[in-house]
């Protein structure tokens, strides 16, 4: 089978595909309207919630450290991890958004495609936001609170944070797309719908990566 | 506005050959399709406005069309657009023995092409459009030398597999 063959086959095939679909040329103002509540509108919409409710959560809990002027120890640092990591979760929210206005489908496809796979894949990247939950069993702790009774505090508040503290960090290193191979993992992801096309786009970035470097 | 809409559209109806080919390439359902020939239509007037005129319109016009056919696709290929590649595509009436051969080889290359990945199928629409390697690693975004290293294996598998439907 020569090249010119397959080329010719190509332009046989041409002249026999469906032409009757519908190309409505006349209708691109009505078209516009419509597309201007669209899918990727909708995430858009969704990260910049998520950002006002970061930017919200984080100034209300600066303002309750700021009144606390460091009265209670405990209560500054766990309000201060969980206004950190809630203001690296919206700056990654906002280089979301960025990522989603800046898509420009006239570029070429590798860029295109890897930018918009990165976006699905986002979830990943982010679960560094699972890590503030150790310390909303602690914010509430106080030096009083310790006094008035260390055994209670020893047999309850305690190991509830170590608890939470060893799921946070098993979780976040193991809930990935590399940790796939393990059964609970591949069951967890692969029957959760939402993390259904993140799984799709990390392979999809991985194709990607393979198609544009290796010849 | 009004004159740049006009010059889109004449520019459109030139190249719309462009927009059937990779509907049909990535799409076969019918619903669908129409669906992805509005959706392309629609990212193409979106991007018109950006478009640079130093570049070719043919060049422009396939990586939208492109981009938004591969997004497409992976959104639907989950189910809902189960491709039947036993079933020909087109339907051919001639019925002498020429025009079978002939159906039976645009079937299989219909069957090659839809069994490659989004990425190497639009490398290979692009080389049948008898586009130049430069002009396909434009669009791609890939170095001529990858270019032409992926068409000559796709092409040895596509030959193969002729070959194998033909003994």
């Amino acid at each position: 089978m020569e090249d010119i063959t397959l080329k010719n086959l190509w332009k046989a095939q041409d002249e026999k595909l469906d032409r009757a679909m519908k190309l409505n040329l006349f209708m691109l103002e009505s078209m516009q309207k419509q597309k201007a509540a669209s899918k990727l509108n909708g995430l858009a919409r969704l990260k910049l919630f998520a950002v006002i409710l970061g930017i919200v959560w984080s100034l209300f809990l600066g303002v309750l450290v700021y009144g606390n002027q460091l009265q209670n120890m405990y209560f500054t640092v766990s309000a201060g991890m969980i206004i950190l990591i809630t203001i690296a979760a919206t700056v990654a929210y906002i280089r979301h958004i960025v990522l989603i206005k800046e898509l420009d489908y006239s570029q070429n496809i590798t860029d295109t495609q890897k930018k918009l796979a990165r976006l699905q894949a986002s979830t990943f990247n982010n679960r560094f936001i699972l890590l503030q939950t150790p310390f909303y069993t602690t914010w509430f702790w106080s030096t009083e609170m310790i006094q008035a009774s260390v055994t209670k505090f020893c047999l309850i508040a305690v190991p509830i944070t170590l608890l939470f503290t060893v799921l946070t960090i098993w979780l976040f290193k193991n809930l990935t797309p590399l940790k796939m191979h393990k059964q609970w993992v591949s069951y967890l992801l692969k029957n959760d719908p939402e993390q259904k096309p993140v799984i799709q786009a990390q392979k999809f970035l991985h194709d990607l990566e393979e198609f544009k470097t290796s010849p | 506005m009004q004159n740049n809409k006009e010059e889109f559209l004449e520019r459109i109806e030139a190249h719309k050959p462009i927009i059937y080919k990779i509907c049909n390439s990535y799409c076969k359902n019918r619903y669908n399709r129409d669906d992805l020939a509005q959706e392309i239509l629609y990212q193409l007037w979106k991007s018109y406005s950006h478009f640079n005129h130093t570049v070719k319109f043919s060049t422009w016009m396939y990586r939208v069309a492109l981009n938004v056919a591969i997004t497409f696709y992976r959104k639907t290929k989950t189910g809902q657009d189960i491709i039947h590649l036993a079933e020909p595509d087109i339907e051919i009436e001639d019925n002498t023995e020429d025009a079978g051969e002939l159906e039976k080889n645009i079937s299989t290359l219909q069957q090659c092409i839809n069994e490659l990945k989004e990425l190497d199928k639009a490398l290979m629409i692009l080389y049948l459009e008898e586009k130049s390697y430069s002009e396909i690693s434009e669009i791609l975004g890939i170095t001529d030398t990858n270019v032409a290293t992926r068409i000559s294996r796709i092409k040895d598998k596509i030959k193969q597999k002729f070959s194998i439907l033909n003994n």
